[in-house]
């Protein structure tokens, strides 16, 4: 076991070396100067251009530049200096970076929170209700739902609950985007949750509904597959009431693949907040990075994309030691 | 379904007819097929996307408008933002063009994407999964941890990158750097799945009589073993491209995939998007590309459904 997860972490070490050194080659390639705003500016000399190069080591062997920060990004508790500059601006990456994480995680974990509160549920009643109306009704929505694209979703939430409704009804419900309205910082304590759930609400149910169907239908069928086993049988038999069987017995079985995929969607939803974030303009991660592609600003691209490999080599460790642990025929070696 | 075309010398149909005992041979192909139909989701899935794809490949035979081209009325002005009509089915964008027309050129972009995607994805999958299941050994530890590291990389980051990076490095091939790209990232699940087949498969008494007979390895995995793992292979690749389908257009979505004015769904929604936040009213413009995203995308899953259905025996239908 302890061996295993060693071995395990040593995997996860060289994913992540290979992740940087990936990521860092084709941000090299992807062509435009990082320094091209500066030097698009007339006002900076030639002089001042050259001194920037060197201040930001942009002047050294492409490796060299790969090692140092490589050795720099490792070193993450040097805050805020370890994870390099922005060059566009004179803010720090690690602390930039962090600030974002609390937007992407808001966005996340409601979202998460709601995929799972209604996902599983919602699994295990179909798959108790096999081929009712309300199953098939449901099973066609999520199937629906998981072959629609998240900004097709997102656009359409836009669209109809936030923009159209606002038309028809003369209230405003939802935001389109951003977290909170500019003036945030005036509100009383009631309007302030307010003005955070109305902003919420849009992103967080386009992640949402898309995990929910993924969730529901992983739920249904590893429900029903336990519904049919021969355990459940004996349950039934030995007389036991119909409750008990699903709750003490079906449920606690049927939860254990669900709990895996779980673990395996957060990094998902984190690696798509890039989109939500993008649709809604929520000062998050994701956006952070598309931003920073577009203007060529690397050490922001590698720390948010290192931080996301990080985020996926975690959650597959982990379900892989949470099946274990709920199941015991899981065997490690 | 008896085959009366039998060569006059067959012996055991003689028989067979003589003691009125005709057992009807069922091959692999009328298994499958009989399965099939019946799966009436996955019937409807078919034709769907049989139309989508007509559609893409004979678009310039259709009297479309040119899905690049800024069309005027008799004054000369531009007609721009103009809603669907008799004229333009779908309506005009705000620079003029045809959204009918972008539609059907757009799905062209996404369904090669998809296409190549999948192909690649069966080719390579496939290869690496084989060698990986029928050597064992040394050469199965070095290629699985080699997909373990592929499928373990971010995926929709990952891709952006190196779909920025390849937008650069091949201009105007736009749509074939993007099937490329999205092969080389998704081809890992299809190598667990094949390998996972060899292993069993490898163990089989047909596979050693192979061997007995003096067959070598290349003829054992390729007419041997692969056409016994051949349900998951197409399985996966039609689910594959359902999936690539969604990235590319999440691609273009995001500014990374092709390049306008040449259409595409996700870059069409993304503008059309841009411009309804932005006040314009002009809901065509994400609605067409994004039913016909969902569309096909749902044939595409529904298809994989049915054919997951009709290519494994162990299984019976469901009835939906």
């Amino acid at each position: 076991m302890f061996q295993y997860v060693v071995r395990r972490l040593v995997y996860g070490l060289i994913t992540l070396l290979a992740l940087s050194i990936i990521t860092f080659t084709l941000l090299q390639n992807t062509g435009g100067d990082p320094l091209d705003r500066i030097k698009s500016n007339p006002r900076i000399t030639q002089q001042a251009v050259q001194e920037m190069a060197v201040f930001y080591g942009l002047d050294q062997p492409i490796t060299k530049q790969y090692l140092t920060w490589a050795g720099n990004f490792v070193q993450f508790w040097n805050y805020p200096t370890a994870w390099g500059r922005s060059f566009q601006g004179p803010q720090q990456v690690q602390a930039l970076v962090i600030n974002r994480l609390g937007g992407t995680a808001r966005l996340m974990f409601t979202a998460l929170g709601l995929a799972v509160l209604i996902g599983i549920p919602l699994g295990i009643y179909q798959a108790i209700k096999q081929y009712s109306f309300f199953d098939q009704a449901t099973t066609t929505f999520s199937f629906v739902t998981f072959s629609t694209p998240i900004f097709v979703l997102g656009l359409g939430l836009q669209i109809i609950l936030a923009l159209k409704l606002e038309q028809w009804t003369g209230v405003k419900f939802f935001y389109t985007s951003g977290m909170n309205s500019t003036s945030y910082a005036d509100f009383s304590l009631g309007e302030k949750i307010g003005d955070t759930l109305q902003h919420l609400a849009l992103p967080a149910a386009s992640i949402a509904l898309i995990s929910i169907a993924g969730y529901s239908r992983y739920q249904r069928a590893s429900m029903l597959e336990v519904l049919h086993s021969d355990y459940l049988r004996t349950a039934k038999a030995k007389g036991l009431s119909q409750r008990t069987v699903i709750v003490k017995h079906a449920l606690r079985n049927a939860l254990i693949p669900v709990i895996t995929l779980i673990s395996l969607d957060i990094a998902g939803v984190l690696g798509g907040a890039v989109i939500t974030e993008s649709i809604f303009a929520w000062p998050g991660m994701g956006r952070l990075y598309i931003q920073a592609i577009g203007q060529n600003d690397w050490p922001i691209v590698m720390a948010v994309v290192m931080l996301i490999g990080v985020m996926v080599v975690v959650m597959n460790l982990f379900a892989d030691l949470a099946y274990g642990w709920l199941d015991p025929r899981v065997r490690y070696d | 379904m008896t085959d009366r075309n039998l060569p006059p010398g067959d012996g055991y149909a003689a028989l067979d007819e003589a003691e009125g005992l005709t057992v009807e041979p069922v091959t692999q192909w009328q298994l499958f097929r009989s399965r099939f139909v019946r799966h009436r989701l996955a019937m409807m899935a078919a034709v769907v996307l049989g139309i989508i794809l007509a559609l893409a490949l004979f678009a310039d035979f259709l009297p479309l408008e040119n899905p690049t081209d800024q069309l005027e009325d008799d004054n000369g002005r531009i007609v721009n933002l103009l809603s669907p009509r008799a004229e333009y089915w779908f309506g005009t964008d705000e620079l003029g063009q045809d959204v009918l027309s972008r539609v059907i050129y757009g799905g062209r972009t996404s369904l090669t994407v998809a296409v190549l995607t999948g192909l690649m994805v069966a080719t390579f999958g496939t290869l690496v999964g084989s060698i990986a299941g029928y050597y064992g050994g040394w050469i199965d530890t070095l290629l699985m941890r080699f997909t373990d590291l592929i499928l373990s990389l971010p995926l929709l980051p990952v891709a952006i990158v190196a779909a920025a990076w390849l937008r650069e490095a091949f201009r105007g091939r736009e749509a074939l750097s993007l099937a490329i790209l999205l092969g080389t990232l998704l081809w890992g699940t299809l190598a667990r799945i094949v390998r996972a087949e060899f292993l069993s498969l490898r163990e089989k008494e047909f596979v050693e009589a192979a061997r007995a007979a003096g067959a070598r390895d290349r003829r054992i995995i390729f007419r041997h073993i692969l056409p016994n793992a051949l349900s998951p292979i197409i399985v996966n690749a039609t689910l594959v491209i359902g999936l690539a389908i969604i990235l590319e257009a999440a691609l273009s979505f995001l500014g990374f995939g092709v390049r306008p004015p040449e259409p595409a769904w996700g870059a069409m929604a993304a503008n059309g998007g841009r411009l309804a936040v932005g006040g314009s009213g002009a809901w065509w413009l994400v609605l067409f590309p994004s039913v016909a995203l969902i569309v096909t995308v749902l044939s595409v899953n529904f298809l994989g459904d049915g054919l997951r259905d009709a290519l494994d025996p162990t299984q019976t239908i469901e009835r939906r």
